[in-house]
């Protein structure tokens, strides 16, 4: 398998750094492009193109940081920060438009009524994405 | 040389911001687009057709044909105007272009009211169609407004945590309304129309049954009621994939659905019932009483709570349409700093504008109040959306035909036909003909409505001052 082009959604979690450095591994062989993304979810009840300072902080934290991750690894990566009604929707709307070739999600373990559970995000890029996956879990602690 | 450069202490490094203003996702399409709008218009014939009836009697399906002449006109004028400005707003974005800030403001701070109104009006209409399953609600003042105000906080506070509305529930709400409301029209048609045609031309012309000149233009001030999606579907451009083709299209798609059920319905209700009926009994579930006066019993029996239901479900949508239309509309001013900022604030946990939805869903609640001892605040409700719509849609009108004028140059994805020329400047008539038609009506129900006279102005006073002291306080000029 060989990839040009990998989108890696990020939330600011610990599986998103690790799911970064796998894209700068796997981006490595072919010099493949990286995007980072990271999602803004507004509410109905404010306009799409509402600026929530605070939502903006955090997205660009989360950015900043996630490029740090990818300077150390010495590999390149461009990062955006999207507006959007649903999460899951604008990151393969994303993939269709950059025509990536992968999508590289980091997973974190969570429970929901006591069952491990994907959450809606993950299930919809699965059944929805024009390109190939790759979930990456961090071992629970 | 750029690698050996390090950044010394005191130096700042900028960032500039990622996000940019035209990133964002824009996801509906036609069908979500006209679901949205359809949820809003097809919701208001469960009370449009009552509130109508209270002034237009036999005559309500000729009052609401006219006003569907005036509603295509207006939708033309939003469909230009939305395609060459898909950002939030509506007609308050249309005026700020074409006039100035205030025209702008006076035309938000309008819509603002009959968006309020809408709010009430829904909730108020919903404890009647809910009377099938328990008769007070329907009957019993306290008790149907007393349920209206808690469906109003209920949402208020489910809008402040902001809870997810998906696009699939609205369009499974329009398919399942659209599909109702043709099965009623038919079995209406072929069990009560056809079998007596004569019924309905006697409810119809009938003497005492045909409204006084004053009533009949009343009538289509408050027939504009039934047609409030419009302002829906433009606040929708901006998240609207290719919103120069899809807005129009599904514009258009909305006009042609509206305009033939309105017509099948309100002749179905005069053929199954007097204009008395419909005007006092029914007058608030005018549906409801459509299903209660079939002949066959077990089609009755069937229609009656699904009606109740469908109609609750699509009114409660409608009251929540009302408070996140009013909350990105004042988000959306407040961006052009057209009203104060703290009505765009944003709660920090929830992320929504708590204090917008909390201050006119108070002010929505205020306009049902009077519901709890008095019986004509159905009527004064109608004539206040008149008020504040028809306002709005002047300013659109008005705007669309300035900025041909002074901006020809401007693209126009959906330009509307039939133009006349005027040196040099197209202006379509549909327009000027708009234009005409609401200032006229909105004059009469500014002479002839004491309610809506003295609730509008005020309305609009208290918002010119917080308009202008806010402008000052901003040393901003008020143009």
């Amino acid at each position: 398998m060989e990839f040009y082009k990998i989108l890696v959604p990020v939330i600011g979690t610990d599986a998103d750094e690790e799911a970064m450095k796998l894209a700068c591994r796997l981006a490595k062989k072919n010099k493949a492009k990286i995007w980072a993304v990271y999602v803004i979810a507004v509410k109905r009840a404010l306009p799409l193109d509402a600026e929530i300072e605070s939502e903006i902080r955090t997205a660009e934290g989360i950015l900043d940081h996630i490029e740090a991750v990818a300077e150390e690894q010495d590999c390149e990566v461009d990062t955006d920060l999207l507006q959007a009604r649903e999460v899951a929707p604008s990151i393969v709307d994303e993939a269709v438009e950059r025509e990536v070739d992968l999508i590289l999600m980091g997973v974190t373990y969570e429970r929901r009524f006591g069952q491990f559970s994907l959450g809606n995000v993950v299930p919809y890029v699965l059944k929805n994405a024009p390109c190939r996956v790759i979930l990456y879990h961090q071992p629970t602690a | 040389m750029n690698n050996s450069w390090q950044p010394k202490p005191g130096d700042k490094i900028f960032h500039p911001r990622r996000i940019k203003r035209y990133r964002l996702r824009r996801i509906l399409g036609v069908p979500a687009l006209f679901s949205a709008g359809y949820g809003n218009v097809g919701s208001s014939i469960y009370y449009a057709l009552g509130i109508v009836a209270l002034v237009a009697m036999g005559a309500t399906p000729i009052v609401l044909a006219i006003a569907g002449l005036l509603f295509i006109f207006t939708a033309l004028t939003y469909a230009e105007g939305t395609a060459m400005l898909p950002e939030a707003g509506g007609s308050a974005s249309f005026a700020r272009h074409g006039f100035n800030d205030l025209a702008g403001f006076v035309a938000g701070w309008a819509l603002m009211l009959s968006y309020i109104v809408t709010i009430s009006i829904s909730a108020f209409t919903i404890p009647p169609y809910l009377g099938y399953f328990w008769e007070g609600l329907k009957i019993d003042p306290i008790a149907g407004t007393a349920t209206s105000i808690g469906i109003v906080i209920f949402l208020m506070i489910i809008n402040v945590i902001g809870v997810k509305e998906t696009s699939f529930l609205n369009i499974g709400a329009a398919i399942l309304d659209i599909t109702t409301q043709v099965s009623l029209v038919i079995i209406g048609v072929i069990l009560i129309l056809l079998p007596n045609p004569s019924v309905l031309v006697q409810n119809m012309f009938a003497p005492g049954n045909w409204p006084t000149l004053p009533n009949f233009i009343l009538g289509i001030a408050l027939a504009s009621i039934a047609y409030t999606g419009i302002e829906t579907m433009s606040q929708l451009a901006e998240e609207t994939k290719q919103p120069e083709k899809r807005v129009p299209r599904a514009l258009i798609m909305m006009i042609f659905t509206v305009l033939v059920i309105f017509a099948g319905i309100s002749l179905v209700s005069l053929s199954a019932m007097t204009p008395q009926e419909l005007a006092s009994e029914w007058s608030r579930d005018p549906v409801a009483g459509i299903a209660a006066s079939l002949p066959i019993a077990l089609i009755r029996d069937i229609l009656k709570p699904l009606i109740a239901i469908l109609a609750g479900t699509i009114l409660l949508i409608a009251t929540n349409a009302g408070i996140m239309g009013i909350s990105r509309l004042a988000f959306s001013l407040g961006n052009h700093k057209l009203v104060p900022p703290i009505l765009s604030r944003v709660h920090p946990r929830f992320k929504t504008p708590y204090i917008s939805i909390i201050l006119f869903s108070i002010v929505a609640i205020l306009i049902l109040s009077p519901g709890l001892f008095a019986a004509n605040v159905f009527k004064n409700m109608g004539t206040l959306y008149a008020f504040g719509s028809l306002l709005a849609f002047m300013f659109a009108h008005a705007s669309i035909l300035i900025l041909r004028a002074r901006k020809p140059e401007l693209p126009r994805p959906f330009k509307v036909g039939w133009n006349i020329t005027i040196r040099g400047r197209e202006l379509p008539i549909s327009a000027i003909l708009g234009l005409f038609a609401t200032i006229i009506i909105w004059i009469i129900i500014l002479v002839t409505q004491p309610y809506s006279r003295w609730v509008g102005i005020i309305w609009m006073v208290v918002g010119l001052i917080t308009y202008y002291l806010y402008r000052r306080k901003q040393h901003m000029p008020l143009t």
